[in-house]
């Protein structure tokens, strides 16, 4: 009893001292025409969701350096912890629930008619809200710094250059310099943390003091029965819709975003850039328009769908609401979502793989046996002077590896003992079973394959391809179990001669122990 | 209870809810790595052929720290004391006064600081001046083929 008088107490003083009830009053005791219903409650979930958006983004910024050497490193380390994967993979996942979510709103209110007079000020604002989000997509799908991130910002930076007039000088102000690199990054990390966020609060605001201005719009046909207030009859609603909404998103950040690719690479030619998947429609669109008609695709298709939806609601003008009786409009609209879906869905199944996949290449297995005979453990260990291969965070490229493989002393001077020089292809396979070992940990693997792996990484791969990875000039062994048996095979290996008089292959016969030359064989027999 | 406080209840615990799991998982983020702490290892400090019994022997040992994200490679002088026999351990070069380096004096086959006249002795004992306790000890052991120096660092 004295508990709450007390506690009432101080409720009095704060209202005398703030007049905090009346902010209260004004922020959710709004009164809304009655059947204001489960169709109105996509704003709630958009604020909720750009709200969920604001905050984990602030809080990655206690970790992330916008800086080409440390971007990278700084997601993984982000990633290494539960809490870390958890907040990375909501801010990823939050990207793509908001578009999702921003669309669906856009067609309620085209469903509705809720652009009319006296709302056309609302719909635009929502419009450059959406133009906002696509911009926060773009520039933050950069930050990671990894190879989908770099590829699919220089095709970013290419469409730029389409702008009619000044492509060059757009392509420009989106790199900060003359190609694609530290003040690229730096630029577009300032622009995804301070410049969007601020505009985007501030246009936040507008729609919602613009929607509170001219009260919602309410159902098509009035309702009978008197108005409620929002809260808390429609906030029930919202609550319910923004919590089913958010433990779906929790669901799917729980493992985190999707795993980081390889460490940006701007050599690296053979990779195809892939964007987010909201964009795949546009990037498939593309593909219709070669050449000098690329600027359609690009530019002129997108600007005629943004221009009709800023002009909607002086092209579908009167009173009229009801979508049955606004036709036109609607087919529009329906036409346009249609060919973006379809589009969005042939982007999906035309994007390519990347090598990337899940399974160890067997060069990436034979790497392992390699850095076993090569003696990395001696410093890379648990009581050596460097971190454990397992626990290395530095992501160094292709090149230094490759060096310090070769040669550990040329780039860790000091070294008593350098391990035994590896040639040209043992030290690729190293390098490839430390980089990827960097991103995916060392999956449970038999003896036997770890073997035949490093006979493959040393003497096989510059002529031959297994699961995509390989030379060219003999022929994919990928299946060649289902043509010959072991016993075939075995001889092929050491001497080919023996079983096709005219084969080119150099002999192994030598080279090979008699163990290796099982091992290789009883692998090569098991692929089918 | 009326359906109207139902719904308050309902909009106010669920509000909560989510409030609540955001702010421990964004705790857990912020807070996470100021727990973490960098376990010490044992680090190759020289062959056992290099010292001489009972005379300190400096030695520069790199150590890389992972700071985050960022690897960072200290430089940490030790002096290595040997009794000739089975018995090793290692003092950290750094005064317990101020933090400067010690050296050793052969002359007086004292410990001395530069900056300000700290002497200690070779087992790192206060001899004169203003420090106020022994050198830091640091566990030194010899490796299992009794050839290399290890110390924990």
């Amino acid at each position: 009893m004295k508990l709450r008088r007390s506690a009432s107490g101080i409720g009095e003083w704060l209202q005398s001292r703030t007049g905090f009830r009346g902010a209260r009053h004004a922020l959710l005791d709004e009164q809304l025409p009655p059947g204001t219903g489960w169709f109105f409650t996509l704003g709630s979930v958009l604020l909720a969701l750009l709200g969920v958006q604001l905050l984990t983004g602030a809080f990655l910024t206690l970790y992330y350096a916008p800086t080409p050497d440390h971007a990278y490193d700084s997601i993984r380390f982000i990633v290494s912890t539960a809490a870390g994967r958890i907040v990375h993979g909501l801010h990823h996942y939050g990207s793509s629930f908001i578009v999702v979510a921003i669309v669906l709103h856009m067609l309620r209110v085209v469903a509705f008619g809720s652009y009319k007079p006296p709302r056309e000020v609302t719909w635009l604002s929502g419009l450059a809200l959406f133009g906002l989000v696509l911009a926060f997509s773009l520039t933050g799908y950069l930050l990671p710094w990894d190879q989908r991130a770099y590829w699919a910002t220089v095709v970013t930076i290419n469409m730029a250059k389409l702008t009619p007039l000044a492509g060059e000088v757009a392509a420009g102000v989106l790199r900060g310099g003359d190609s694609i690199g530290a003040l690229t990054l730096t630029r577009w990390y300032a622009v995804h943390v301070i410049f969007l966020p601020a505009l985007l609060i501030l246009l936040v605001v507008l729609h919602v003091v613009l929607m509170r201005r001219h009260g919602i719009s309410g159902p098509v046909r009035p309702h009978p029965g008197p108005m409620t207030p929002f809260y808390p009859w429609q906030a029930a609603r919202d609550t319910a819709v923004v919590a089913v909404v958010l433990a779906t998103m929790a669901a799917f950040a729980w493992d985190g975003a999707p795993p980081l690719e390889g460490r940006a690479d701007p050599t690296d030619a053979t990779y195809v850039p892939r964007p987010e998947w909201y964009f795949l429609g546009l990037f498939q669109l593309l593909k219709y328009f070669p050449g000098k008609w690329e600027v359609v695709g690009g530019m002129v298709v997108p600007g005629l769908a943004a221009a009709f939806l800023i002009l909607l609601p002086w092209l579908d003008r009167g009173p009229e609401r009801n979508p049955r009786k606004r036709p036109a409009v609607l087919l529009a609209v329906a036409i346009g979502m249609a060919g973006v879906v379809t589009l969005t869905t042939l982007g999906w199944r035309d994007s390519p793989r990347n090598r990337e996949a899940t399974a160890w290449t067997l060069r990436e297995i034979g790497g392992r046996t390699l850095v076993q005979q090569t003696g990395c453990a001696r410093c890379h260990s648990e009581e050596g002077l460097a971190d454990s291969l397992e626990a290395l965070t530095s992501s160094r490229g292709t090149e230094w590896l490759a060096g310090h493989v070769a040669d550990p002393e040329m780039i860790a001077p000091g070294l008593r003992e350098p391990p035994a020089r590896r040639d040209e292809r043992e030290v690729a396979a190293i390098v490839a079973y430390v980089h990827r070992l960097a991103r995916q940990p060392y999956p449970a693997i038999p003896r036997e394959t770890e073997v035949a792996g490093a006979i493959f990484a040393r003497f096989c791969v510059g002529c031959h391809t297994i699961d995509a990875d390989g030379g060219k000039d003999g022929p994919d062994l990928s299946a060649i179990g289902s043509k010959r048996d072991q016993d075939t095979l075995r001889r092929i290996v050491a001497h080919p001669t023996s079983v096709n008089p005219d084969a080119e292959m150099p002999a192994f016969g030598r080279r090979l122990t008699p163990a290796e030359l099982d091992a290789i064989s009883r692998y090569l027999a098991a692929r089918r | 209870m009326d359906r109207r406080r139902a719904l308050a209840l309902f909009v106010n615990t669920t509000v909560a809810f989510i409030g609540s799991a955001l702010s421990a998982v964004l705790g857990a983020f912020a807070l996470g790595p100021s727990r973490a702490w960098q376990s010490a290892r044992w680090v190759r400090a020289g062959a056992l052929t290099d010292l001489t019994p009972n005379v300190p022997v400096p030695r520069v040992l790199v150590i890389s720290r992972q700071d985050g994200w960022y690897r960072e490679r200290a430089r940490e002088t030790v002096f290595l004391v040997w009794d000739g026999d089975k018995s090793i351990h290692a003092l950290s070069a750094t005064c317990t006064h101020l933090g400067c380096q010690v050296r050793w004096d052969t002359d007086t086959t004292n410990f001395r600081c530069p900056c300000h006249g700290g002497v200690f002795d070779a087992q790192g004992h206060v001899v004169s001046g203003p420090p106020p306790r022994p050198l830091d000890r640091i566990e030194a052991r010899l490796d299992p083929s009794g050839a290399d120096v290890l110390v924990r660092l």
